[in-house]
């Protein structure tokens, strides 16, 4: 996940590497998904990864839908 | 198995990692964490590798040692993040703004477009990131960044 100076760059970006385009996020959006991926204390005895279930659940809370979100495999799936 | 080798082991081990890491900004090696948690290497190494089967760490090939105790790189990457705590590098953008995260801290982090190279920053204060020029860009899709996480 890298940080580009808009969107433009980030087409030119994957022209130059031929890559597909990803997804967007603004750096608010990108602080919200970081501060609930990472706000558990790792240190604690009690934290255990999220489930697949609560992890679509974080995603769907941050409004992050769609194909590109989706945890689960999907033969259509790019 | 041996008898250490259970979910309390794995969930200290665990502990002594991110410890190290919040406190220093870098994760510790693995003669350090032998250290902290009195276990002989051999079984320090067979912990990180159960914690890296759980999806929690990633070592370096070669050495063995971290690679990254996300949202922290153990290696410098071009996320550098600045908080009152220390200086430590991010594994990605997204990685760069959950260490101020996880630290509860204002955190300031120096990147640059990753299309051109110009210099970027965004700072995280009270709790928000800063209105901020740019985009963040996620390339590779949520089910597929295990497939090969340093490539994401």
């Amino acid at each position: 996940m890298l940080l580009f100076r808009s969107e433009e760059h980030v087409e030119r970006w994957g022209r130059q590497w031929g890559l597909p385009r990803g997804v967007v996020l603004t750096p608010e959006q990108a602080w919200q998904l970081a501060e609930a991926w990472y706000g558990p204390d790792r240190r604690a005895p009690e934290w255990r990864r999220r489930t697949l279930e609560e992890t679509e659940a974080l995603f769907a809370d941050l409004g992050l839908t769609g194909l590109f979100w989706n945890l689960r495999p999907s033969p259509s799936a790019a | 198995m041996s008898a250490s080798a259970s979910p309390d082991v794995d969930a200290r081990m665990r502990a002594y990692v991110y410890d190290a890491t919040l406190r220093r900004g870098t994760p510790p090696s693995v003669a350090e964490l032998g250290g902290a948690s009195g276990l002989p290497a051999e079984e320090v190494r067979a912990s990180l590798a159960r914690l890296v089967a759980g999806r929690v760490l990633v070592l370096q090939r070669e050495s063995g040692e971290i690679l990254m105790a996300n949202p922290f790189s153990a290696v410098p990457t071009p996320f550098v993040v600045e908080t009152p705590a220390h200086t430590a590098f991010g594994n990605c953008i997204w990685d760069a703004l959950g260490i101020p995260a996880m630290l509860g801290q204002p955190g300031r982090i120096r990147t640059a477009c990753g299309c051109c190279g110009e210099a970027m920053a965004c700072e995280v204060t009270g709790g928000r990131v800063g209105r901020s020029a740019g985009v963040v860009h996620f390339a590779i899709p949520a089910r597929r960044w295990w497939d090969d996480i340093v490539f994401t």
